[in-house]
């Protein structure tokens, strides 16, 4: 198929609706399709959106992230604006992506040593073992990850528990910013991840290739005809 | 093209789909009063760019000891790349090997890849790999972990050989979190989010010498001089060309090839972009999301609007686009909330094999929750969306464009993949030439910062009134057109 097979008829993400819902996105009163989500009504604005977007309903970037609060609720809850449906009467305002001040900085190439790795952990996140379990990280995460007990698992050093209960982590930082004792949980929980892969994963069919590989016996060879069906390139000669 | 600048080179290149060619022949965003009130800055090397290719790309050069500045429009890491599923290929079976992971590529590509950069690609595959693992990444084993384990292989449509290595169904997800942290935490790197590029700059050689970038926050340009620059800018769904929705991120607006071609560069294939059959149609909200070919790959079966099947689901992902096309061109979809589709049998396959939602499709599973239906009883309305960008820069095995100075890597690079692309050779061209053109940059020498100016957008816009186009267009884009973003508002402001 080419790029000039006739299309189907609708593009986008929904257009904006004739008759739609209402809300407010940052101050902004919106009109919205009753089905949308927030990011695409925010994306129907007025102003076109520069920060605050990614993926775009895959929920994966972790970069809209929000404050919701319901018509009629007290309660604001932190969201991702791609993962939740517009209602009428909403009030929501994104929240920047900061670059934190300071941080756990480490090389992973210098986590070599297993038997050292919780020194390591409490050496680069000093702070994790000072959880005071006041559950803003849980009640921040949208993605349901129960980041307060990934934290423990990680300072009693139940590696592969922590890692996989980090898993589904988006990177959004909502607990980070949420964490009075400044643990950074995500940034511990992919600390674990990152360091469990590195010092751990072994597979003995990569190792076995690579050493095919060094010794020269996988050589690749090009077929004459190779590459025959090329079409030529274009350039300007302005 | 229509030669509005006159092309050269080989004649009877395939066109661009409009949109794109109006972009390419469109005018520069700057000028020289905004140049002129500029902050300088300087980097060895600078990376364009906050995907996989761009973090690759980035931690090469650094590796090599340079100073390294990654610019990106969003913030680092919103990308096509973390939005991958599927999985990387890397011939590292027993019963695979690197000319069979070569043969399969350049005949998924219909034999129009360029073979060197394919051998380099699968040559790179198992070491490519081994450095993921060493910066962090896991990749789903075989049985239980341990010493002596071995990865998990899939297959994928068009390959002879189950070559598909995965992290569940979250590859780019688990790929892009461990290279933004790294690039993080690199001493020698530093990130610019919200920078997005808006020009190169020349020397008076014609090598490229840096770029200019506009930094939103700020609300003012930024006159980078490097003498290296690497294109990293990703791909182009966001133009939806040919009415099509989209998997790609927001800032798929095929910049890389606008800046690429105005500075003078060979680009390739342009004509020539991948539809991934199964995108969601309805419920509008995920509407151009993909449902993954898992799916297909289970069971599942297409139906059209007569309740009938139309094609075999296995074959490749052009042929099955096509006829789902051909299904709804000749009034046999299925219609739902004023979106055309046919319906992808959930249901069906579901009833065959109660389990897989819980076990295999764990991401079918998340999409339905966020579409509100149970797919047990509901089929998903299924059709084509714009997935990925085949052709792009032409360039070398070590990523350098046919510009001096001017490297590119990953999607908005041409010839890796030819025509057509397999499942799993995206992510792993975007580390594989991303860090071959970072080392290579590294490798440039840096004693000397040339001035640089845009005294090539000068000769171009004069092309441009002599084609009689002085008011073409002005781009890159940056961003999609639902809503209107003008620099010269935003920046006046
Ligand atoms: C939903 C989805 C699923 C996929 N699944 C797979 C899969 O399973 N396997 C596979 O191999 N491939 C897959 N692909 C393809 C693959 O993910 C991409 O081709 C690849 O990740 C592209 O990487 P990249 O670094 O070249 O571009 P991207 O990851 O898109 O990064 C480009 C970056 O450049 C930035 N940018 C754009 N313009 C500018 C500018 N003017 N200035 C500065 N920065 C700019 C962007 O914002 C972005 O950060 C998938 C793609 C999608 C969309
Ligand atoms: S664990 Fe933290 S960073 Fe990860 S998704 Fe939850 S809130 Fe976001
Ligand atoms: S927010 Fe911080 S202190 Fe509170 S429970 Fe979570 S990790 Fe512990
Ligand atoms: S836009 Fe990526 S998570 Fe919402």
């Amino acid at each position: 198929m080419d790029a000039h097979t006739p299309p189907p008829p609708e593009a986008g993400p929904a257009a904006a609706p004739a008759a739609g819902i209402t809300l407010v996105i940052d101050g902004v009163e919106i009109t919205a399709a009753p089905e949308a989500s927030i990011l695409q009504a925010a994306a129907h604005g007025t102003a076109a959106l520069t920060a605050n977007i990614g993926c775009m309903g895959q929920g994966v970037c972790g970069s809209c992230r929000c404050m919701v609060r319901r018509q009629g609720e007290r309660q604001v809850e932190t969201r991702l604006a791609c993962e939740t449906r517009a209602e009428a009467g909403m009030e929501v305002s994104f929240i920047d992506y900061f670059i934190p001040e300071h941080r756990h900085v480490y090389d992973i190439a210098e986590v070599t040593e297993s038997w050292g790795l919780l020194d390591q952990l409490n050496a680069i996140f000093p702070e994790a073992a000072h959880c005071r379990h006041c559950g803003g990280c849980d009640r921040a995460c949208p993605k349901g990850i129960a980041v307060q007990q990934g934290v423990a698992l990680c300072v009693a050093g139940d590696f592969d528990a922590a890692a996989r209960g980090f898993d589904e982590c988006v990177m959004c930082n909502l607990c980070t910013l949420a964490c009075p004792e400044h643990i950074r949980p995500n940034n511990l929980g992919l600390f674990v991840r990152r360091a469990t892969a590195a010092l751990t994963l072994r597979p003995i069919d990569l190792v076995r290739r690579l050493r095919e590989i060094e010794q020269g016996a996988m050589a690749v060879e090009i077929p004459p005809e190779a590459g025959a069906g090329a079409a030529p390139a274009v350039e300007h000669d302005a | 093209m229509r030669a509005i600048p006159a092309t050269r080179g080989p004649r009877g290149a395939p066109p661009p789909p409009p949109p794109l060619a109006a972009l390419l022949q469109s005018n520069a965003l700057l000028d020289d009063a905004a140049l002129a009130g500029a902050t300088p800055l300087r980097a060895d090397v600078l990376v364009l760019g906050g995907g996989g290719a761009g973090a690759a790309a980035a931690l090469a050069a650094a590796g090599a000891g340079r100073q390294v500045i990654l610019a990106t429009k969003l913030r680092m890491g919103d990308s096509n790349t973390v939005m991958a599923e599927g999985g990387i290929q890397a011939a590292i079976g027993p019963e695979d090997s690197l000319q069979h992971h070569f043969d399969d590529t350049l005949r998924g590509g219909h034999n129009s890849a360029d073979p060197h950069l394919v051998k380099q690609l699968v040559t790179d595959g198992p070491a490519v790999i081994r450095w993921l693992i060493g910066l962090g990444m896991h990749f789903d084993l075989e049985k239980e972990a341990g010493l002596g384990a071995r990865l998990l292989r899939k297959k994928a449509g068009g390959t002879t050989v189950p070559r598909i290595l995965s992290h569940r169904d979250v590859t780019g997800l688990e790929m892009m979190r461990v290279l933004r942290e790294a690039v993080e935490l690199h001493p020698r790197i530093t990130v610019m989010n919200r920078c997005p590029a808006v020009e190169l700059l020349s020397d008076d050689a014609g090598a490229c010498v840096g770029a200019v970038l506009y930094d939103l926050e700020h609300r003012r340009f930024l006159l980078l001089r490097s003498p290296a620059v690497i294109l990293a800018t990703g791909g182009s769904g966001r133009l939806h060309l040919g009415g099509f929705p989209t998997s790609n991120h927001y800032g798929a607006t095929a910049d890389g090839l606008v800046l690429a071609y105005r500075m003078g560069a060979r680009l390739r294939d342009l004509d020539s972009f991948q539809y991934h059959p199964t995108g969601v149609a309805w419920p509008a909200p995920l509407a151009g999301g993909l449902i993954s070919e898992a799916v297909r790959s289970a069971g599942a079966w297409l139906v059209n609007g007569h309740g009938q099947r139309f094609v075999d689901e296995l074959l490749a992902r052009d042929i099955v686009a096509a006829a789902i096309l051909r299904e709804i061109a000749e009034g046999r979809g299925v219609t739902r909330g004023g979106r055309v589709g046919v319906f992808l049998d959930t249901p069906g396959l579901l009833a065959r094999q109660p389990d897989l939602l819980e076990t295999r499709l764990t991401g079918l599973k998340h999409l339905a929750h966020k579409a509100g239906f149970d797919p047990r009883r509901e089929p998903f309305l299924v059709a084509p969306t714009l997935h990925y960008q085949n052709g792009g820069a032409v360039i070398d095995p070590q990523g350098e464009t046919t510009i001096p100075g001017l490297y590119a890597a990953g999607e908005v690079s041409g010839g890796v993949h030819g025509r057509n692309r397999l499942m799993g050779n995206a992510l792993l061209e975007i580390i594989s030439f991303g860090r071959r053109a970072g080392a290579h940059a590294a490798a440039r020498p840096v004693a000397a910062y040339s001035r640089g100016g845009i005294e090539h957008v000068h000769r171009w816009q004069r092309a441009l009134a002599a084609a009689g186009l002085p008011r073409a267009p002005r781009a890159p884009l940056l961003y999609p057109d639902y809503a209107p973003f003008s620099l010269r508002q935003h920046a006046a402001a």
